[in-house]
């Protein structure tokens, strides 16, 4: 077998320690005597060229680089065997800089070590095979994974340059958070108002047909990779179908079942087949298997016998559905959530039933909520003073070392909207520090520093604070010694990642970061992204933000998906994958217990398991793991290392 | 048994390309030296160590093996550094029966960034191959 050694002398680095002159003299007694050519600085434009030249004229069958780390240049080297018609995967290459010239010492001990390692890749070559890349066509499709401001912003945009998108969502509506807040800082626009025009178009846009919305829907499963991901959802049963229900609610009306809304901060009850609040979109009600009385084993059909669009609108007995889409990319949207402040001790959160954390005074405020958008305490009468603690559990390494950077911003327009609706109600805001960055925050701020009934009490620590009751059933706030009463507590904790955000994380083995966000490839070039080519960020689940960034991150994410995922687009895929032998396989099946691809099935008709080559990724675990011997690991067989060792001692 | 006048052991080192051997590039790049007993091979990961390819090393004149792995949690495939910990501690078993010494065969965690942690463990299993000796094989 013709055989050919290149040595790189690396501009003199490698020379220096190593006797080049010596290799080829020990070449000639090595198996198949491989010619060796000394060449400098082979990766320079000037260098490939000769190595190519050279290539083409000797043709040999194997060859070896003796040279830099293949970490540097192994890619390099493989594009120059195919610019000389040879295969790439026929080269092996000897790290004789990092591994050895750098760090051995003695010259004659360096060369001695050059000449081992090289004996061991002229052994290791000889059984390489030529293997060819798989090409696989990219799938252009999107999932994306929430349906709240950063979720919709991403399909919207994705849908608008063409691409089919399915959009996941967890809950019965869409929206995210802010769908069910009142107004909104900076601007005190009505936050159902602001996101209607991309709810609307999610919902009947000009879009119906290429984006696919799953509501009451979540990720099962996910196999593949950038440009073909296969992705399993599991939806829940709605009871309702989607398409006729007209949202007349005459079955909410008919229903005898009711239990406490949590959407309703669970004050209120909401009947077993329901919405999810007034307004809710897409504006179909839920039936809650749980509640409905047939759970109990009754029977009931009062819903079905009322609806006035026919007896097929509503299913009582709809099953959950598991469903299959292929998809190139996928954008993570899966929203925050609050921090439990009734981890923060003292601060009387599970208390006292006039002690709310922010979502819940939202909901308050809002006109879909418990109380229908009245300010009102659990006894149902009108408060006189409010006091608004903020940074509940932040700043604070006991709970969340971060500032989420919205809570002053969203304290200032509770302050608005309890003076609006309430005027001379006092309020207190106790704060730590203030931030309000950007060039609109000021202005709630300003505005709740003039107001003469609003007082500002700074405090150090969180420890300082404690919140009781007063005999005559208020609430009393002690700061550093000092009392303040009222008739209600606002807290302002953390932003947290959503629930869901550790079961996506290991679903699609991504990572999070301490806090639970998911981790980015790059906290500021490249926040959009995650480390995992083909799976992007948008919006809270990367890093606490406002609704504006969310958009924008959405946005962000869509433009990178536009950019890397063209239609037609082919990726390759590499052929280092592991083959089954299926005449000696005995069907153990332990290399699918071992793989951490779900790369490998079982075919019973064949008796044997089989590797999906796509999928598989050539680590080899399952080649190891076979007892009897029955998989191939491309380009690292077992006889191939075996020969390397072999080469290496002898 | 008692080392042999002057004896340098053969030792060879399976490294994943993912973190190990990113390590030992790396302690490469710093160009401070460390003993010349130690031949590369390179597999993709660690999980790919067939004990077979230990016993041959063994049966060709390696006195010592190492296997290096990415940190637990950090492998490159999830979890085939587990696979390699998992075989590994068999196979000590297995070589002891033999009456190999299980100082013979190392597994160690190395990251890209550990060229360092990579040099210290090549000097120490030199020098404790130095102190075993030359492998003597079970007839
Ligand atoms: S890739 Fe390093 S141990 Fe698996």
């Amino acid at each position: 077998m013709k055989i050919g050694i290149y040595v790189c002398t690396c501009g003199s680095t490698l020379s220096r320690t190593i006797d080049v002159p010596s290799i080829a003299q020990a070449a000639l007694s090595f198996p198949d005597s491989p010619s060796v050519t000394t060449m400098d600085f082979i990766c320079s434009e000037n260098g490939r060229r000769q190595f190519e030249d050279h290539l083409k004229q000797e043709q040999p069958e194997r060859v070896v680089v003796a040279a830099c780390s293949p970490r540097d240049h192994e890619t390099t080297f493989r594009r120059c065997m195919t610019n000389a018609g040879l295969n790439p995967y026929l080269l092996q290459m000897v790290n004789i800089r990092e591994q050895i010239a750098w760090v051995t010492e003695d010259p004659d001990a360096a060369t001695e070590k050059a000449i081992v390692a090289i004996r061991g890749a002229v052994n290791r070559v000889k059984l390489q095979q030529p293997l060819e890349k798989m090409q696989c066509e990219i799938c252009p499709d999107v999932l994306v994974i929430g349906a709240g401001p950063a979720g919709m912003k991403a399909a919207l945009a994705l849908a608008e340059a063409g691409r089919t998108v399915t959009v996941v969502e967890r809950l019965p509506f869409i929206g995210g958070l802010p769908v069910r807040f009142d107004e909104l800082f900076p601007a005190c626009e009505c936050a159902p108002c602001l996101l209607d025009p991309l709810m609307g178009d999610l919902l009947h846009g000009e879009f119906d047909g290429t984006v696919e919305l799953l509501t009451m829907a979540e990720l099962a499963e996910v196999t593949g990779f950038y440009g073909a991901f296969n992705v399993t959802i599991r939806q829940r049963a709605r009871h309702v179908s989607l398409h006729e229900c007209i949202g007349c609610g005459a079955c909410v009306e008919a229903c005898p079942a009711a239990t406490m809304n949590e959407f309703r901060n669970g004050t209120v009850e909401r009947k077993a087949i329901d919405f999810a609040f007034a307004g809710a979109l897409p504006s179909v009600p839920t039936l809650m298997e749980d509640t409905c009385v047939r759970s109990r084993g009754e029977e009931c059909q009062a819903c079905k016998d009322i609806c006035p669009m026919g007896r097929d609108v509503i299913d009582l007995d709809q099953p959950d559905s598991i469903l299959e889409r292929h998809v190139g990319a996928i954008i993570l949207a899966t929203g925050a959530g609050l921090y439990d402040a009734s981890l923060v001790t003292g601060m009387g959160k599970g208390v006292f039933s006039d002690v709310y954390d922010s979502c819940e005074f939202e909901r308050m405020l809002s006109s879909t909520g418990p109380t229908d958008g009245q300010i009102i305490t659990s006894r149902g009468t009108t408060p006189s003073s409010i006091a608004i603690i903020h940074c509940v559990g932040s700043l604070d390494p006991e709970h969340k070392p971060y500032c989420s950077g919205i809570c002053c911003q969203y304290a200032f327009i509770f302050n608005h909207l309890i003076s609006d609706r309430l005027p001379g109600t006092a309020i207190t805001h106790f704060h730590r520090e203030l931030v309000l960055p950007g060039k609109e925050a000021h202005s709630l701020a300003q505005q709740a520093r003039h107001n003469q009934n609003t007082r500002f009490v700074r405090y150090e620590s969180i420890h300082d604070l404690a919140v009781t009751a007063t005999d005559d059933g208020k609430l009393a706030i002690h700061a550093s010694g000092k009392l303040t009463t009222g008739d209600m507590v606002i807290l302002c904790p953390p932003v947290i990642p959503s629930s869901g955000a550790g079961k996506i994380a290991s679903i699609l083995d991504i990572k999070r970061d301490q806090s639970g966000f998911f981790r980015e490839l790059h906290g500021r070039t490249d926040a959009a992204q995650s480390p995992v080519r083909g799976i992007y960020l948008a919006g809270a689940c990367q890093d606490p933000m406002d609704i504006r960034s969310a958009m924008l991150q959405g946005m962000a994410s869509a433009g990178h998906v536009l950019a890397a995922l063209k239609p037609g687009g082919i990726i390759d895929i590499e052929p280092i994958t592991a083959e089954v032998d299926e005449t000696r396989c005995s069907g153990c099946r332990l290399c699918i217990s071992v793989c951490p691809y779900r790369a490998i099935t079982f075919n019973h008709s064949h008796n044997a398991s089989e590797i999906n080559a796509i999928l598989c990724r050539g680590c080899g675990t399952c080649v190891a793991a076979c007892p009897a011997g029955a998989i191939k690991g491309h380009h690292f067989t077992s006889d191939q290392i075996t020969a390397e060792i072999k080469g290496l001692l002898s | 048994m008692t080392a042999a006048q002057g004896f340098e052991p053969r030792i060879i080192g399976f490294l994943c390309t993912w973190c190990s051997y990113a390590g030992a590039d790396q302690a490469g790049g710093s160009q401070k030296p460390y003993p010349p007993n130690l031949s590369v091979v390179r597999v993709m990961c660690s999980g790919r160590v067939d004990p077979q390819f230990i016993l041959s090393a063994f049966a060709n004149g390696a006195d010592g093996v190492i296997i290096m792995a990415c940190h637990p949690g950090d492998c490159h495939y999830k979890e085939g550094n587990c696979r390699a910990l998992q075989r590994y501690s068999m196979l000590c078993r297995v070589l002891e029966t033999f009456g190999i010494e299980k100082e013979r065969i190392r597994l160690e965690y190395v990251s890209a960034s550990e060229g360092e942690i990579f040099r210290r463990i090549v000097h120490e299993t030199v020098s404790s191959l130095r102190g075993l000796g030359p492998l003597v094989l079970p007839d």
